[in-house]
């Protein structure tokens, strides 16, 4: 935005590329984007930041008792939320080789292929189109310990078979692993997008140079890529943060014993199950900072690495 | 462009067709899996094979019949095409706004409109919660459309094609007397039209997809989705599978139908949304 303000600001005034305009008019275009950007994200965040200072049940006629800070005190020494921040740990951790750094060799050998790479690239993307409802109760329905496809292949290969959403540990991997076959080809498409923005003629002086394809890779595609990665890196901490909420939600509601529920769906439990809006408040607003450093972070470097303007 | 980029030697190229072929089998497989099952006769429901060796219409038969899926898909459907129709409009007016006129106040409202990208439901979702609350919008179309109407990353995409379409060819319309709007209507959307055509698509995907929202502001049968709704066959008839398949078939044919149709387009604008269903 700035960029484009300071182009504007270099440029010769008469015939700017856009309009100084003083007056009504551009607000009258605005204003139906930011009536409900006010009344339904900017006001809710502001609203909710008065809430996890005060004690509410989320019943109409009880009164609200201003607590202060004790709801992110209370949020803070929960089991549920030593239990969320491990999780959600797990649940980054894993993105990384899985969504982050798997896909990165496949989008170069697609981007090899050139044209013929075409197929794949379609195919691996339908995951991102299924909704992630249809995705969970598939992966239910397969691993259902009474018809489940998976349960009848392991034990006509003679493998007994526990259910995995069973337990803590196999619930989490469960998770990970549907929501990486989700993202994967969706992640594979945005290195498909930076690898297209390097210029060709780099990589055929190098080659006049008698660099072999390794070499090219490393010296020049690693490192022209590597805005992109981080994009890639950040966009998926966030979506392995935030979109395992549906399969949680539907698969496993957090359990059993929390082993699957990491900040989104804590929040949601808080508020929502146990109806301590409170703490629900408190925990939305510690989840708000942290995707704020998050956000502050891509920003900062991108600001530096990216040069995506067309 | 002739040639690719890299060649890798033979033993690579093999090893990476084979990381293909089995990452693609991992989404048509079970996709194989579920549309066979939706056709298949109710003693073979618990078959391996994902072909069914007497097909039958009998699960659509049941989902039609015997619950209220139809009812859903009606809901989901409206609700879609409401919701995506609102999104559009308002985009299309601030985007314009933002790309034709640079006025006081333009940056900070453009960074606020950015920055709503990444606020998530869930951080909203509790004073909202409370609003619809007051307002009875439980169970309401109006609860699933209303609240979601701003979509930032439409402004953003839209803002970005109307900047690069030439400035003189509306200035020149403006100067023959015709206002903002009917530039923006005569000359502006015309041009537009593919990019509009795989942002409604990508807004659509996203909007029949959606389950947060839903499940929190709808709880009773009259009013929902058909995201709820398969979720709540998964609880309640757990035992048809077949119905439950023949369902979840219904429920993404939609979706991939409409993706064959504008491809490449729709990976774009699914690149530059960040939107991952």
């Amino acid at each position: 935005m700035d960029g484009t303000t300071a182009v504007a600001a270099a440029r010769p005034p008469v015939r700017a590329g856009r309009p100084r305009f003083r007056g009504l008019v551009p607000w009258l275009y605005l204003a139906p984007l930011l009536a409900p950007l006010i009344l339904f994200v900017y006001w809710p965040l502001l609203h909710t930041a008065w809430l996890s200072l005060v004690r509410w049940n989320l019943q109409p006629g009880q009164a609200t008792e201003f607590v202060g800070l004790a709801n992110y005190a209370g949020v803070l020494e929960s089991s549920l939320f030593a239990d969320a921040s491990w999780n959600s740990m797990i649940y980054v951790l894993a993105a990384i080789p899985l969504k982050v750094l798997l896909p990165l060799p496949v989008a170069v050998f697609l981007w090899s292929l050139g044209r013929a790479g075409g197929t794949y690239r379609t195919i691996l993307f339908l995951p991102t189109l299924i909704s992630f409802v249809i995705v969970a109760v598939v992966v239910g329905w397969m691993l259902n310990p009474i018809a489940g496809h998976v349960t009848a292949l392991l034990s006509w290969l003679g493998m007994g078979f526990a259910n995995p959403l069973a337990t803590p540990d196999g619930a989490i991997i469960t998770i990970i692993v549907l929501s990486a076959w989700k993202v994967f080809g969706f992640n594979v498409l945005l290195y498909l997008a930076g690898l297209a923005s390097i210029r060709r003629d780099l990589i055929e002086a190098m080659r006049l140079d008698g660099a072999s394809d390794w070499v090219i890779l490393r010296r020049l595609i690693w490192p022209l890529l590597s805005p992109t990665t981080f994009f890639v890196l950040i966009a998926t901490v966030i979506f392995s943060l935030q979109q395992v909420f549906t399969p949680i939600d539907i698969l496993t509601e957090g359990g059993p014993e929390n082993g699957t529920t990491n900040f989104f769906y804590m929040v949601y439990q808080l508020a929502f199950r146990t109806f301590d809006i409170g703490r629900g408040a408190a925990g939305t607003v510690l989840l708000f900072l942290l995707l704020l450093v998050i956000t502050l972070l891509k920003l900062r470097v991108l600001e530096k690495r990216v040069h995506y303007q067309q | 462009m002739t040639s690719a980029p890299i060649t890798f030697g033979r033993p690579w190229r093999v090893a990476f067709h084979i990381i293909c072929l089995a990452l693609c089998l991992s989404v048509l497989v079970p996709m194989a899996l579920v549309v066979g099952t939706a056709f298949k006769p109710a003693n073979e429901i618990y078959d391996l094979s994902p072909w069914p060796s007497q097909p039958t219409l009998a699960n659509f038969g049941r989902l039609f019949g015997e619950t209220e899926f139809l009812l859903y898909m009606w809901n989901s459907l409206a609700t879609t095409f409401l919701r995506v129709v609102a999104q559009l409009a308002i985009a299309i007016l601030a985007a314009y706004a933002f790309a034709r006129w640079h006025f006081t106040g333009s940056t900070l409202i453009f960074a606020l409109t950015l920055g709503a990208m990444m606020i998530p439901h869930q951080l909203v979702m509790i004073p909202i919660y409370i609003m619809i609350a007051e307002l009875g919008w439980f169970d309401t179309w109006a609860a699933l459309i209303i609240p979601n109407l701003a979509m930032p990353f439409a402004v953003f995409l839209l803002r970005q094609h109307m900047m690069s379409f030439p400035k003189e060819l509306l200035d020149a319309a403006e100067m023959d007397g015709a206002g903002p709007l009917t530039a923006l209507w005569r000359i502006m959307l015309p041009n537009l039209g593919p990019a509009l055509a795989a942002l409604t698509i990508v807004l659509s995907i996203d909007c029949w997809n959606e389950y947060f929202w839903p499940m929190l502001v709808i709880d009773s049968p009259g009013a929902r989705t058909v995201q709820l709704g398969i979720r709540e066959f998964l609880e309640e008839n757990f035992e048809d599978f077949g119905a439950l398949m023949a369902g979840v078939t219904i429920a993404s044919l939609p979706v991939l139908l409409v993706f064959f149709l504008l491809q490449r387009r729709i990976m774009e604008t699914f690149v530059a949304s960040g939107l991952k269903g």
